[in-house]
């Protein structure tokens, strides 16, 4: 039996091309789109659970009260000697570590010397996670403060080795280090990833005032492991005054507490104290991508197969005369959708894998399909099952039920209210599904082109920046004028940190006159010396820029059109401003910079003279020269005056684009899969209107004997397609306003949604389910009438 | 083997009923070979459906082999049929996904007869109707006479002890209708099968032992047939 109708399965496959490939290209590509957004929603369930223990590993972190009482922040950031004196405190603290952010650090063998992302971390780290050792003991690498781990990509660039043991690292250009372990690669889904690893004893070393307890610098991660069977709520509990039993000033109220590292990446946003999201958001809206893109091609397949009801009624007819039970039907059907389903599992996966690289660049990750893992057949068995069981249930259990002397005598009301409006119903939800997607990636799309296009306060073009380092501290002003001679750049300066994107904020700033509250204001806050206005080209609208003839210049300060206002100043230009225990004269007012995220409001900004505060060189090229010419006249006198670091240039109106990465992510993904969804459903739709004229052929016949026009003809066949699909725009596009509202409301700066987005997308569904539908009306309706009624 | 007691059958549509058939009360022997003949709508077909239990009566009792087959439930109804009744169609009704051998075969794989013992009575009775040439063909590629024939075969197959035929020949040319009557005729005397048949025909009707006058949904005569031929 089952050996039969898996026969009559592939013959009915072979025999009915058009619905099979319909429904074959349909699943796969539903299928590969889920299993793409499914392999990313993995990649993000395993992040941090990739070195062993996780599920007893956590993260210090610490809840700010208010006035209150009340939380009025969580930092997952704390001082330099919490974990000390927590460790000596608790003994259900197996292993704590300290972690530094991860920063380009420039290493050296000889001459072969780059930059690589390095952390500095308690010896303890290595305890936390077991990494895969190439060679070197975790218990002892970190003995020596002079010792530097490297991941095994680096050691082969550095050495040309993994067998490195004991050869020595120049680090920084401040140390030499020894290798004490090479570690396998990390994986991008780790949140501490690195590509080398240092003691935080050596950070103390170079840096000197690391090593100094701060209760009030909150900078530091800290990853704790606890002994088995401890509590974490009450640890918590016990922890929860260890700030305020150490410091004097109760400034501010501070709480530790510690939250499962398995949980931070995915749901580390927390709002009032409590967890309420991060990641996961992303995660789940994938989840419902690819589940609603899987049931649109499974509604494809429920569609077509109770379309083609009519024509395997007699075979059901039939085979219940000669014996079949309705189980035996219901078994049949099913293993025709699970052979269907299987075609489309496998071509779904060559599809996946022909499309996994462009997703990975798109995504920025290294997703792969891992064959050998059993756990991954299991999941794809488990969809197989599942897709099978949802696309072929319907015609399974619809056709099953056939009474057999009405399906052979072809009196199945086939037009019942039932059966229509239940495929109408599905079609409308598929459609509903893509309109919405629609709706959102036109409104994601004129969001992303709004913020694109908001005014920067400076122009991005043709600036360029390189990190401040090395012998360029001492040479600064040889450097500048090297390079404005050299006439590849119009003006150089330096400051503390890139105008790209926001990376100092100050408050507590005094000034005559005042309100209560002010000194709660938060200016951005850039540190700089001459020319920083011109450099950036940023306008100023009042008094001018620090001037060198100027000596009082030295400790003035310029203010942003936003802070004047905020600040009440009437008369801005020549009063002073307190900062850092220092009244410094107002010079110059300027135009707004957009330096911070460009989703959010303004921000008051302050420039303040400070020669010795600087990590960047920013400056603008001279636009009448080749670019590649002065970029290389510009990397040449670099690495003349500073020879220990490589030159690295970035230009910053890439940095600038880097800002609109995850919205330029969010709309490219929306794009993609409302184009798939929409293809997919139109694919649905050609096939039924196929159908729905086949069987009104003899219908038509006897219409264009009676002198129907081909197109009343058309119209006639059409009309009720694009009915079904103009129910699913009026039930879809509130559904889609309001999700877009609510996602819109994220940002400070937003569009607001008009109804062009509507029109726009009402017209292009219905021209598009027009224009699939149409062209079976126009064959049905271009057909000779005696050939439809000879049949009869 | 067959005992119809005030066989009822109407549908009622908006309150007003529609009879099809009325107080049938019959019988019908192992061995007969029993002809239904009437005018169109008089019923003929539903009461062939009732008798193979493809429809249920309105009303009405139905003893098939001393079971009541009104009160069994689905699967023994579909068990008794299985073992039983054997369905000729007018349109012969084949499976057009299938060939020739698959669809004599298929009744035996719903009877879950072993495969040794399917493959040897398909071969036995593509043998016994000529069709050996044939058993890898596909309905479309036969004559009208050749599909009825395997439609026929296919009601034998599972060796059943009454078959069925809903104007076995009316899509036949008479040469084709009278091959198919003496099949018929064959296999009620030399194999005992009972045959009930719908027809149109006075001379199909011949080829029976027994002929029920249909009209309006009543029983109007019921004679036996003197054997002429």
């Amino acid at each position: 039996m089952f050996k039969l109708n898996l026969k009559i399965a592939f013959r009915n496959l072979l025999k009915h091309k058009t619905a099979s490939l319909i429904n074959i290209s349909g699943l796969a590509i539903g299928l590969a789109a889920s299993l793409l957004l499914l392999l990313y929603v993995q990649y993000q369930w395993s992040y941090d659970k990739q070195f062993g223990n996780s599920e007893n590993t956590y993260h210090l972190m610490v809840n700010f009260y208010g006035t209150d009482k009340s939380i009025t922040g969580t930092t997952p950031q704390v001082s330099n000697v919490l974990p000390l004196v927590l460790k000596e405190e608790s003994p259900e603290i197996e292993n704590i570590s300290r972690v530094l952010w991860a920063s380009r650090r420039l290493v050296a063998n000889g001459q072969n010397s780059f930059k690589i992302e390095g952390r500095y971390a308690d010896p303890d780290l290595l305890r936390i996670f077991k990494f895969d050792y190439l060679s070197g003991n975790p218990e002892k690498a970190f003995d020596d403060p002079n010792s530097i781990l490297l991941t095994e990509t680096i050691a082969k660039r550095l050495f040309g080795s993994v067998d490195v043991l004991n050869k020595t690292v120049r680090f920084e250009n401040q140390a030499n280090l020894k290798v004490t372990a090479v570690i396998r690669d990390l994986p991008p889904n780790f949140t501490y990833g690195f590509e080398c690893l240092t003691s935080w004893k050596l950070y103390e070393n170079l840096n000197g005032w690391p090593a100094e307890s701060n209760w009030g610098n909150y900078s530091y991660f800290t990853l704790l492991t606890l002994k088995n069977g401890t509590d974490p709520n009450a640890f918590n509990q016990k922890i929860k005054n260890t700030i305020a039993r150490n410091t004097v000033t109760k400034t501010i109220e501070a709480a530790p507490f510690v939250y499962p590292l398995e949980k931070y990446h995915l749901y580390g946003h927390f709002s009032n104290g409590i967890a309420d999201g991060g990641q996961i958001e992303q995660v789940r809206i994938f989840i419902i991508l690819a589940l609603g893109i899987l049931a649109i091609a499974c509604i494809n397949f429920m569609n077509l197969s109770t379309a083609r009801s009519q024509k395997r009624a007699k075979e059901v007819g039939i085979r219940k005369t000669i014996g079949a039970s309705r189980t035996s039907l219901i078994m049949q059907f099913l293993l025709e959708s699970f052979i269907l389903t299987i075609v489309s599992v496998v071509l779904a996966i060559v599809l996946v894998e022909l499309f996994l690289p462009a997703f990975n660049g798109l995504l920025n990750t290294k997703l792969q399909i891992s064959y050998d893992h059993p756990g991954n057949w299991l999941a794809v068995t488990g969809l197989i099952l599942f897709t099978g069981l949802i696309a072929g249930s319907y015609p399974a259990f619809f056709l099953s039920s056939f009474n057999p002397v009405q399906a052979l005598k072809k009196t199945i009301a086939f037009k019942s209210n039932f059966s229509l409006s239940f495929r109408q119903m599905l079609v409308i939800i598929q459609f509903g599904f893509a309109i919405v997607l629609i709706v959102a990636t036109l409104i994601l799309y004129q969001q992303l082109q709004y913020l694109k296009n908001r005014p920067l306060g400076y122009d991005s073009n043709a600036l360029i920046e390189m990190p401040h380092e090395g012998n360029l501290y001492p040479k600064f002003d040889l450097f500048k004028d090297r390079l404005l001679n050299s006439r590849a750049v119009t003006a150089v300066t330096q400051s503390s940190g890139s105008i790209a994107f926001q990376n100092s904020n100050t408050s507590g700033l005094e000034w005559q006159g005042m309100r209560e509250g002010d000194k709660k204001i938060s200016f951005d806050l850039i540190q700089t010396t001459y020319d920083f206005l011109k450099t950036n080209n940023i306008r100023l609208i009042a008094g001018r820029d620090f001037s060198k003839g100027r000596a009082s210049d030295s400790s003035a300060l310029m203010l942003s059109e936003t802070a004047v206002e905020q600040m009440g100043l009437r008369e801005p230009l020549g009063q002073h401003v307190l900062f850092n225990g220092k009244q410094r004269p107002v010079v110059g007012i300027f135009a707004d910079v957009l330096w911070d995220e460009p989703t959010r409001t303004l921000h008051p900004m302050a420039i303040v003279f400070n020669a010795e505060n600087s990590d960047v060189i920013t400056m603008r090229l001279n636009t009448t020269r080749n670019i590649r010419e002065s970029i290389d006249q510009i990397t040449k006198i670099t690495k003349e005056l500073n020879p220990d670091f490589p030159v690295e240039i970035k230009f910053v109106d890439s940095l600038v684009a880097e800002k609109f990465e995850h919205e330029q992510m969010l709309s490219i993904i929306s794009n993609l899969f409302a184009g798939l969804s929409i293809f997919v459903s139109c694919l649905g739709l050609f096939g039924l209107s196929a159908f729905s004229a086949e069987q009104r052929t003899k219908e038509i016949g006897i219409r264009k004997v009676l002198g129907a026009t081909i197109t009343g003809i058309i119209a006639l066949l059409s009309v009720s397609f694009v009915k079904t699909v103009m129910i699913a725009m009026v039930l879809a596009m509130p559904i889609g306003y309001l999700i877009m509202d609510n996602w819109l409301m994220q940002f400070d700066y937003r569009i607001s949604i008009g109804p062009a987005v509507f029109i726009l997308t009402g017209v292009s569904s219905i021209l598009i389910a027009l224009f699939t539908v149409s062209w079976q009306a126009y064959r049905a309706a271009k057909s000779n009438p005696v050939d439809a009624l000879k049949y009869e | 083997m067959i005992e119809l007691k005030n066989i009822e059958k109407y549908y009622a549509n908006k309150g007003v009923k529609s009879y099809i058939l009325r107080h049938v009360t019959t019988s019908i022997k192992q061995g007969e070979f029993v002809s239904i003949m009437g005018p169109s709508g008089a019923g003929k077909s539903t009461l062939l459906n009732i008798l193979g239990m493809l429809e249920e009566p309105t009303y009405g009792q139905y003893e098939f082999m001393g079971e009541d087959v009104v009160s069994l439930n689905e699967r023994k109804r579909i068990e008794l049929y299985r073992n039983h009744i054997g369905f000729v169609f007018q349109a012969y009704h084949l499976i057009d996904e299938m060939t020739v051998a698959e669809n004599i075969e298929a009744p035996l794989l719903y009877k879950k007869v072993p495969g040794s013992e399917r493959k040897s009575r398909v071969a036995d009775i593509l043998d016994r109707f000529n069709m050996v040439a044939k058993s890898d063909l596909f309905p479309n590629q036969l004559s009208g006479g050749q599909q009825q024939l395997v439609g026929i075969a296919r009601a034998l197959v599972a060796q059943p002890s009454i078959i069925l035929a809903d104007e076995p020949t009316g899509n036949l040319q008479s040469t084709q209708a009278l091959q198919i009557m003496d099949l018929f005729k064959k296999l009620n005397e030399e194999e005992g099968i009972t045959i009930v048949q719908v027809t149109h025909s006075e001379v199909n009707a011949g080829y029976g032992s027994r002929i029920l006058h249909l009209l309006d949904g009543v029983i109007k005569e019921d004679v036996a047939v003197q054997q002429t031929v």
